[in-house]
């Protein structure tokens, strides 16, 4: 009896139910750790140089692979492996499951190459010869290799400077041929001046452009002479053209510190490198620089409109139904779902605005539209509207913070309200406008059902800065990481290859939310403590 | 002062006063500004349609008193023609009613007299001659542009012979039809004299050789009808024959075996025995439409029946005439009908039972035809007077009932809700209904906040009252910087490793769902227990979040553990197959309940942040007077704490659910996007938020389908308006009470 009326009061004193609170809140933080380290683990370990196994298998065969992961055979008798047998263009798969029971023998042995080819994936094999573009091979060591390596990469630097001189005169030809598009559409006779000189600048243009596709052609050739060959685990020789050869390592003869290197270098690539294989490889440089220009594009709208509104909210509304309402708008906007912007964009700027430019400034283009589709500008000014609740809600509450004897002293002062606001409010609201600001940056790098619709492309042909006039581009589509996340990881055609660059992009965008929001929300609890518990 | 410098600062001062205040006013314009906009776009849908008329003027040319057999016009309303009963084509402007040049049609043997005149398809006429014998002529507009004619556009028009069938021994029969398909496949269809049918087939037949053959057939068809024939037609690639007879009864044969045509069925389409005065096949020849001497228009198709096989049945109604139906024909491009009665011209949309234009000029109407493009209509009185009419019928699919409510669809068995808004072919009907979407927008959400709202408030409760204050000051930042975790990301993560790991070990995962509540009982029981000895009873308290969390740990690495041997015991090795073949659910790799997780963590730091926030603000004094009465702490918050705060939880909850509603990306990547109506929480969904983000890009602009769109992002405004609204209403409340933002 006595037990049960313990247990009783046990229940309705709720010990119980704070700890199950606790476990809620412990269930909530356990969460975001293993999501974190989902992404740690993944991403991480892409650029490591793990090394090449040789196996030997029951039935003779040979594999040549890195493992990926091991886990139970479906019928839990063992345990199986999945191997990146890489070779795409000669089996066909980059991954093959083995049963463990199905392996004789593995070894490591040193002479295993990892080939990064601009086609088809890497290559792992062993070096059989090299053929220096004479027809007939030579056997070679790693080191030839190399060294003919190292050549062609000169010869193929040099192609890249034609290829420049190349995008730049197509790019002069389009100009002129927009230029004569425009005297069309104006009706400017034939024998008009301007005309005859468009057309003898497209002549001259048009015969560089001759000749560079005809040199680049001849250089191509040349540097496409040198291969090597080398065998694949199942014995089937390749030859491969040294200029499709990215970079070529030998992973199970680094030390702990070559690979060190090897790994700081992948990474640098992956900053400053461009895409290749449909994204799955290379860099994210175009990806990282289209996300740095949205965010600073759309900052450029956002911001005023987000600190002026909150300036009015704090400092000049006076509280009303009138300010109820704004505060429920500003509630709105930043409630509104992402898509809803997308499609408001789609429909207000790029077929209202962008429309309108064209049919006014470019009408000799149509239907080619040039403002009339997605583009960066576009989209920068749809995620600005999504942002601009962030930025009001942090700068009104850093205003609110600032005590009112500040005010009062400034007014007692004698001056306006205007220079109270702009010598005073606005000095000491800083961090917490700076963290509203790198909020909404940090939401709009994030964002990416918005920009799907306004103007993000899985590979962007140019940059929305080059070297042509006006340099910014703001018409131009661009590359974002988010989106890259999810072109790559469900768009692509071999997911499962795609795999470690789209942990590899998480990994950074992530690290670059978290950094960003980090800062933002301590430079915010800073700010409320200085006002909150200050000397006032 | 200087006066000029004081009068400086005070019109700086007030022209600042005036941007700040339109600042802020540019807030509530923005959001005005989308949703006028997007319902701007969307409203088109319901325009009720317009008919105009173009251009009016009595018929031109001889007024021999031959008859007029069939008219018809080009696509950009400019050159018309006329058929008389002497073969006689006359070409005319159709906008001054100048005549242009003539064509004669002469048959085969040269006869210059016409019985009767069918059009179908694209401006192909079935001309019946005197003799008996039919030809099959299409009359041609191609459109080019005239170089010597400062590059303008004309129209060009020819006539084409596609077909001659010759003149049947018995000669002249009632009635007849006849198509050519795209493989020369000639199908004549002859109503004798004596009621009885007759089919003439010719088809092209590749022997063994590989050698064409010409293959000629003829047969009487079967005919079990109790009444008289009265109307037939021939679907376009001449394989299915429908007839309608005086008793109300419709015949349905299969022509495609050129040695055996068959009856399929004799359905008594009316129970009243009216007669069926005409018939015709909607566009794509699946739904036959019938129109009977009662002025009713019906439409109908075969369906399957597992008794008795495929039979025809009444699927939609159409608004009717007041006058017997004289006759009833397809649009070009979309599944409406165009109904011809004594009282005018109609035009109704299948699949909609909208309702869309009748023309009814004050002179009865005797012919009428409707352009290729469907947006254009001429019409010839009895009088002569030949009118042009315009059209403007945007969106004839849609209507509230096809949006919401639920449809028969062509070739469906029965009325279903479906989202399938493009196919390859051309006759394809998109199906827009959103009921799929709102259901598994709301389904998502649901599971979502499921999981989410206990996590974030009990958590929120944690951590404002009972955590320590050191651990508050690192709990809440941390929750805050999870909001900013893309949900890209999420979705990535849940749609490419949380859901192949769930599917892998599902039995793990509903083990650690008892596991988890079980091991926090036990650890609860034992700590209870343990607290008595001497040493553990100062250990201070506020540390439970920490303590608890290798419990949570251990019960899952637990169930992990356990799982695959449960799987074997229970449910023979694998869950998925048992679910399916015991429960009858399918279980889809990508469903609730990765929407939940994933989802569910989207939302929780916003619930979280609210909550805890509303919790902390309530005055310590409260609290304070609890304790100070002896209420234990969980009695003061659940007690006084939580009923203070509950607008607040309120508010986070609501603004939680508004973001769940709208959340694109996640459900985009993990929910496999199938809109289907299915509570079962092993299958996905197709939310109104992931379906634009995957049509839209398709969506032709102004079409239907981008209205549509457009209308699906009104509602999901609507929804979270309504939701933030509220919430942000009762945080005004909250403040007001106490006093603290």
């Amino acid at each position: 009896m006595t037990k049960m009326k313990y247990m009783n009061r046990y229940w309705r004193v709720g010990e119980p139910m704070v700890w199950l609170s606790g476990a809620a809140l412990a269930v909530t933080l356990l969460t975001a750790i293993v999501l974190l380290a989902v992404i740690m683990m993944n991403g991480l370990g892409v650029f490591w140089p793990s090394e090449l196994q040789e196996l030997r298998l029951k039935d003779g065969s040979q594999v040549v692979g890195k493992l990926i992961r091991s886990e139970p055979t479906s019928d839990n008798s063992g345990l199986r492996r999945q191997y990146k047998i890489a070779n795409r263009d000669l089996y066909g798969l980059d991954f093959r499951w083995i049963d463990e029971d199905q392996i004789v023998s593995e070894q490591t042995p040193d002479q295993l190459l990892v080939l990064e080819r601009v086609e088809h994936g890497d290559f792992y094999g062993v070096l059989k010869g090299l053929d220096a573009g004479t027809g007939n091979a030579l056997s070679a060591t790693v080191d030839d290799l190399s060294e003919a390596l190292g050549m062609v990469e000169s010869e193929l630097g040099q192609l890249s400077e034609l290829e420049d001189k190349l995008k730049a005169a197509s790019y002069r030809i389009e100009q002129i041929r927009l230029k004569t598009l425009k005297l069309d559409f104006q009706n400017v006779a034939e024998n008009d001046p301007d005309r005859q000189k468009l057309n003898d600048e497209k002549q001259v243009f048009s015969q560089k452009f001759g000749n560079l596709v005809e040199l680049q052609t001849k250089r191509t050739e040349k540097a496409r002479q040198a291969r090597a060959i080398f065998v694949a685990a199942n014995g089937q020789e390749s030859e491969i053209v040294l200029a499709d050869i990215f970079q070529v390592y030998a992973p199970n003869q680094m030390s702990i510190s070559d690979k060190v290197v090897f790994y700081l270098k992948k990474l640098a690539e992956l900053f400053v490198g461009e895409p290749r294989e449909s994204n799955t490889e290379g860099g994210l440089f175009p990806a990282i620089f289209g996300t740095v220009m949205l965010i600073f594009v759309m900052s450029l709208f956002s911001f005023p409109l987000g600190v002026v509104a909150a300036i009015y909210l704090r400092e000049y509304a006076k509280d009303g139904i009138l300010v109820r309402i704004v505060r429920i708008a500003v509630n709105n906007l930043a409630g509104i779902p992402s898509i809803v912007y997308g499609i408001f964009g789609l429909g207000f700027f790029i077929y209202g605005i962008g429309h309108g430019i064209d049919s006014f400034f470019f009408p000799e283009r149509l239907p080619t539209p040039t403002f009339g589709t997605g583009g960066l500008l576009w989209a920068s000014l749809t995620l600005a509207l999504l942002t601009v609740p962030v930025v009001i809600v942090s700068t009104e509450e850093a205003l609110g913070a600032i005590p009112r004897e500040m005010r009062e002293g400034s007014y007692a002062l004698g001056s306006t309200k205007f220079q109270t606001l702009v010598r005073i409010l606005l000095p000491m609201a800083s961090p917490g406008i700076m963290t509203g600001l790198i909020l909404a940056m940090a939401r709009a790098a994030g964002e990416v059902a918005p920009l799907m619709i306004t103007g993000v492309v899985k590979l962007a042909p140019a940059l929305p800065i080059d070297g042509n006039f006006p340099f910014f581009h703001l018409d131009r589509k661009f590359m974002h990481l988010g989106f890259h996340i999810y072109d790559i990881g469900f768009q692509s055609p071999n997911v499962e290859a795609a795999k470690p660059m789209v942990f590899v992009t998480t990994l950074l965008l992530v690290l670059i939310v978290l950094i960003m929001s980090s800062v933002a929300i301590h430079l915010r609890n800073k700010m409320k403590k200085r006002y909150t518990f200050g000397t006032f | 002062m200087n006066p000029a410098f004081l009068k400086k600062i005070k019109r700086n001062d007030r022209i600042a006063a005036w941007i700040i205040t339109i600042g802020g006013m540019a807030v509530i314009v923005s959001v005005v500004l989308i949703l006028l906009l997007i319902t701007k776009v969307s409203l088109p849908l319901f325009y009720s349609p317009d008919s105009q008329l173009y251009t009016s003027f009595q018929l031109p040319g001889d007024k021999t008193g031959k008859q007029v057999f069939t008219l018809g016009m080009d696509e950009y309303l400019e050159t018309g023609y006329i058929v008389d009963s002497g073969g006689l084509v006359r070409f005319f402007n159709v906008t001054d009613g100048s005549g242009l040049d003539n064509y004669q049609f002469i048959s085969e043997s040269g006869s210059q007299s016409l019985v009767s005149i069918q059009r179908y398809g694209r401006l192909n006429h079935v001309l019946h001659w005197n003799d008996g014998s039919v030809t099959i002529e299409q009359v041609k507009f191609s459109p080019f542009f005239d170089e010597n004619n400062n590059n303008l556009r004309s129209i060009q028009h020819s006539i084409e012979r596609q077909a001659a069938f010759a003149a049947p021994a018995t000669g002249r029969s009632e009635q007849v039809v006849a198509r050519i398909n795209e493989e020369d496949r000639q199908v004549r269809v002859d109503l004798l004299q004596n009621g009885t049918l007759r089919v003439s087939l010719t088809e092209e037949v590749e022997s063994l050789f590989g050698a064409a053959e010409l293959v000629e057939a003829t047969h009487q068809l079967e005919n079990t009808a109790v009444g008289q024939i009265t109307t037939m037609i021939l679907s376009n690639d001449g394989i299915q024959l429908y007839a309608g007879t005086n008793q109300g009864e419709i015949l349905r044969w299969n022509l495609s075996d050129i040695e055996t045509p068959l009856l399929e069925e004799v359905t008594q389409a009316f129970s009243d025995h009216r007669e069926i005065t005409a018939l015709n096949l909607v566009f794509g020849d699946v739904s036959l439409i019938v129109g009977d001497n009662q002025g009713g228009l019906t439409t109908w198709f075969p369906v399957r029946n597992s008794d008795t096989g495929w039979k025809l049945t009444l699927i939609h109604e159409l608004t009717g005439h007041a006058e017997p139906i004289r006759s009833v024909s397809p649009t070009p491009h979309d599944k409406s009908v165009v109904s011809f009665a004594s009282g005018g011209v109609q035009i109704s949309h299948m699949t909609s039972e909208r309702f869309l234009v009748g023309i009814d000029p004050p002179e009865k109407i005797s012919h009428y035809a409707l352009t290729t493009r469907g947006d254009g209509m001429m019409t010839l009185t009895e009088q002569g007077q030949l009118s042009s009419w315009k059209l403007d019928i945007p969106h004839p699919e849609i209507s509230f009932k096809t949006l919401f409510g639920k449809v028969w669809y062509e070739g469906y068995s029965e009325p279903a809700w479906a989202w399938q808004s493009s196919a390859g072919t051309d006759d394809y009907e998109p199906k827009l209904s959103l009921s799929p979407l709102i259901f598994g927008t709301l389904k998502g959400t649901f599971y979502a906040m499921l999981f989410a709202v206990p996590l974030a408030i009990f958590g929120a409760i944690y951590t404002s009252q009972f955590a320590r204050p050191k651990f508050k000051g690192v709990v809440k930042p941390a929750v805050e910087v999870m909001a900013a975790i893309p949900t890209v990301i999420i979705g990535f993560l849940a749609a490419l490793w949380l859901a192949p790991l769930i599917e892998r070990s599902l039995g793990s995962m509903f083990l650690s769902l008892i596991l988890i509540p079980a091991a926090l009982m036990i650890s609860i029981a034992l700590w209870q227990a343990a607290r008595k000895i001497e040493p553990l009873k100062r250990v201070e308290r506020g540390f439970e979040f920490l303590a608890i969390a290798p419990v949570i740990i251990i019960a899952v690495a637990i169930a992990a553990v356990l799982g695959p041997g449960l799987e074997n015991w229970f449910f023979a090795g694998d869950l998925k197959q048992w679910l399916f073949t015991e429960m009858g659910t399918r279980y889809d790799p990508r469903n609730c309940i990765i929407i939940a997780f994933a989802m569910g963590f989207a939302v929780i730091p916003i619930i979280f942040t609210i909550s805890e926030d509303a919790l902390s603000n309530v005055p310590p004094s409260l609290k304070a007077a609890s304790l100070a009465l002896g209420a234990s702490r969980w009695q003061t918050v659940w007690r006084v704490i939580l009923p203070s705060a509950s607008p607040g939880i309120f508010a986070g909850t609501m603004i939680g659910f508004g973001r769940a509603v709208g959340e694109t990306m996640i459900v985009l990547m993990a929910t496999g996007n199938t809109a289907i109506m299915d509570l079962s929480i092993f299958n996905g969904m197709r939310p109104l938020s992931a379906n634009i983000a995957v049509e839209i890009p398709e969506a032709p602009v102004d079409g239907s389908l981008y209205r549509t769109l457009f209308l699906t992002a009104v509602i999901l405004f609507v929804m979270t308006f309504i939701v933030n609204t509220v919430a942000e209403i009762v945080r005004q409340r909250l403040r007001a009470k106490y006093g603290r933002f």
